[in-house]
């Protein structure tokens, strides 16, 4: 079978830490796969190397069968990223980012006009995208950021908190238009979160990383009924011991 | 007291000081930077004095009487004299003396000085000997380049006070380019030439480290408002990345680089006509052919256009190693004594004059070679100037080298200088 993300045995060292400790885990097309974990598990490690932006220290990321370690150039091609903790230009009006963001990211056959109104439409910021970024809230620049991150229709978006900072009302537009999107255009979500409740409601399969391993992995169902829980953060507590 | 002040305060100066990047910029920096550019001006005043006390003092003595032969003698006893006799003073430049002779001056006895003095001790007292001194201006400038001359108006003003009050007078003369310009002195050319000579440094010093405290938040402002690890994740090649920041400080570059060479103009347009006016007429700058040719400014401002690129480019890589706009301003300060000491020392000195291991130290600074260049274009030494150039542009290549491989790298994301004894810290999450 043919996955949109293949994860081999992954490590990463930092000097004497162990960031990822030997993680494997393999995504499907069109499916929403959330890796959740506690601050400091290597959830944004793991990310990173899967958008190129940090090497293993060994193991194979493969990205719809492109090595990513060998070929990051291509892989950027079909990948979006969403970090956690992402900014906007100040000095540029929310529309200016998204034309910039759209030029980097269009291919040659990439409807310019057609995307940046589709970013418009997901962040829903309507005048205020005439506005310089500075001006904005944090609920509206992370509005801002995840239409950017969904607006070329990735193959594979990489959502790290993607509703963080969001009111309730946004955090459910989001949640609204990622399922949407995987519905319509096909995207593969690979999605971290601290929210359980968000993971629990987008994601088909969910993988569960403490302390640099990947310790449970399955279907948020089939995790709930298997550890006698009411939630994925009762799964939590029990499969790491805390409760 | 103002309440919560002085808390305020205790915790600002923890801040400051337990900072290594400021506790270096601002205080172990100026600790070493001072004395280093004490050490070379002392070099400097040190080896312009063994010059003058080494320098061999041609005398051509076109008169050939008494009196030429006991003031020949007077030179002798204090200077290394040689004489040579009957020739014209251009011939004397013409014919190579002074560089045979290593010599940077050359005293004229003329015709008529024996006569001259005999009357005067007959009595004639309104009648005097002259004597000419006729100085190379290098244009290298430095504020010590004139005890040469001071040397021989000692010796002179010796000689009238073992045989009467003001038997001799100086009259001094140039030599630039080759040529004799009567009547121009040496050392007030030299002073006049130190006007241009200050204020380019100190413009090329401060555009240098305005512009590079600008570049250095290129990448710092990316990592710190948190917008490049998302466009490092673009399809866009990362040598792109590194190409368009470095050309928009190109384009700042060549505007400051023009800016200057605008203002340098019009300053120098002012000191010509202002000594027109001071020195009776007698010194036009643009008549010595002491201003730059228009081919002289190109090169200048090609030479500060290549060391404003390599200050930039260096100043944004520099800025990747540090975390935030603050760290990247600190980091670049480091970059500054490299700038500081040249500007400072070559206002002063000639680089031409000094010892060979500093001389080279100065030449193997790029900040340097538009301070040289300003010079040397001065005098028409293009190749000075050039080769100032060359060395830049390599430089620059090699640093833009090594900018686009810490760009291809996930270095700039993880790359930190780190300072002392700190435990590593990484967030894997």
């Amino acid at each position: 079978m043919s996955f949109a993300v293949e994860a081999i045995s992954l490590t990463k060292q930092f000097g004497q830490i162990r960031a990822l400790d030997g993680i494997s885990f393999n995504i499907k097309p069109g499916e929403i796969y959330g890796l959740i974990g506690p601050n400091g598990a290597g959830k944004t490690t793991a990310l990173r190397i899967i958008c190129t932006l940090i090497k293993p220290t060994t193991g194979t990321i493969k990205i719809f069968n492109q090595d990513a370690t060998k070929q990051p150039e291509k892989t950027r091609q079909i990948i979006s990223y969403l970090p956690e903790e992402s900014g906007v230009y100040p000095n540029l009006t929310g529309l200016e980012y998204l034309q910039f963001m759209a030029k980097l990211q269009s291919t040659s056959g990439t409807n310019l006009k057609a995307t940046i109104e589709e970013a418009a439409e997901i962040c829903g910021l309507g005048d205020r995208l005439k506005d310089k970024a500075k001006t904005y809230s944090k609920g509206m620049k992370r509005r801002l950021l995840v239409a950017r991150a969904l607006m070329t229709r990735p193959k594979l978006a990489v959502l790290d908190e993607p509703a963080s900072g969001l009111d309730v009302l946004y955090a459910y537009h989001i949640r609204e238009i990622v399922k949407r999107y995987v519905k319509e255009y096909g995207v593969t979500v690979l999605l971290s979160s601290h929210n359980m409740l968000e993971v629990e409601y987008l994601c088909n399969r969910v993988a569960l990383i403490h302390k640099g391993k990947l310790v449970v992995e399955g279907e948020p169902k089939a995790l709930k009924e298997k550890y006698n829980s009411e939630n994925l953060e009762e799964v939590f507590a029990k499969v790491v011991g805390f409760a | 007291m103002l309440k919560g002040f002085t808390t305020i305060l205790i915790k600002e100066l923890k801040e400051l000081m337990r900072d290594p990047k400021i506790l270096i910029g601002m205080i172990v920096l100026p600790l070493i930077m001072f004395p280093i550019l004490g050490l070379v001006m002392g070099f400097a005043v040190q080896s312009a004095q063994e010059e003058a006390q080494k320098a061999t003092l041609l005398v051509i003595d076109n008169d050939n009487g008494n009196w030429s032969n006991v003031f020949v003698g007077y030179m002798n006893s204090s200077m290394n004299v040689v004489v040579v006799r009957n020739l014209s003073p251009q011939s004397v430049v013409d014919q190579g003396f002074l560089g045979k002779y290593n010599s940077t001056m050359f005293l004229e006895i003329p015709s008529g000085f024996s006569t001259n003095l005999t009357m005067h001790a007959d009595g004639v007292w309104n009648v005097t000997g002259m004597v000419n001194v006729y100085g190379v201006f290098n244009g290298g400038g430095g504020i010590f380049s004139g005890i040469g001359g001071t040397a021989v108006t000692g010796v002179v003003g010796g000689f009238n006070r073992a045989v009467a009050p003001d038997v001799v007078g100086v009259s001094q003369s140039t030599i630039i380019k080759g040529q004799i310009e009567q009547g121009v002195d040496a050392s007030t050319l030299s002073g006049l030439m130190l006007s241009q000579s200050i204020a380019l440094p100190i413009t090329i010093m401060i555009m240098l480290t305005y512009a590079m405290q600008i570049a250095a938040t290129s990448v710092a402002m990316e990592k710190e408002e948190k917008t490049l690890e998302t466009l490092l994740t673009t399809p866009v090649d990362r040598f792109a990345i590194l190409m368009g920041k470095v050309s928009s400080t190109i384009i700042v570059a060549g505007a400051a680089s023009i800016a200057v060479l605008v203002g340098y103009n019009y300053m120098i347009g002012s000191i010509s006509s202002g000594i027109a006016g001071n020195v009776g007429g007698a010194v036009d700058l643009v008549a010595l052919g002491l201003v730059p040719s228009v081919g002289g400014y190109i090169l200048l401002g090609i030479s500060l256009f290549f060391t404003l690129l390599s200050a930039l480019a260096l100043a944004v890589i520099m800025s990747a190693f540090s975390e935030n706009v603050r760290g990247a301003q600190a980091l670049v300060g480091y970059i500054y004594p490299l700038i500081f000491i040249p500007s400072l020392a070559l206002v002063y000195l000639d680089v031409n004059s000094l010892p060979f291991v500093i001389k080279a130290i100065f030449y193997a600074i790029p900040y340097s070679h538009p301070i040289i260049a300003a010079k040397a274009v001065v005098t028409g030494d293009y190749g000075t100037v050039v080769f100032g150039i060359v060395y830049v542009a390599l430089f620059t290549v090699v640093i833009m080298y090594i900018a686009s491989r810490l760009f291809a790298t996930e270095k700039i994301l993880t790359a930190k200088l780190k300072f002392g004894k700190s435990k590593p810290k990484q967030s894997s999450d």
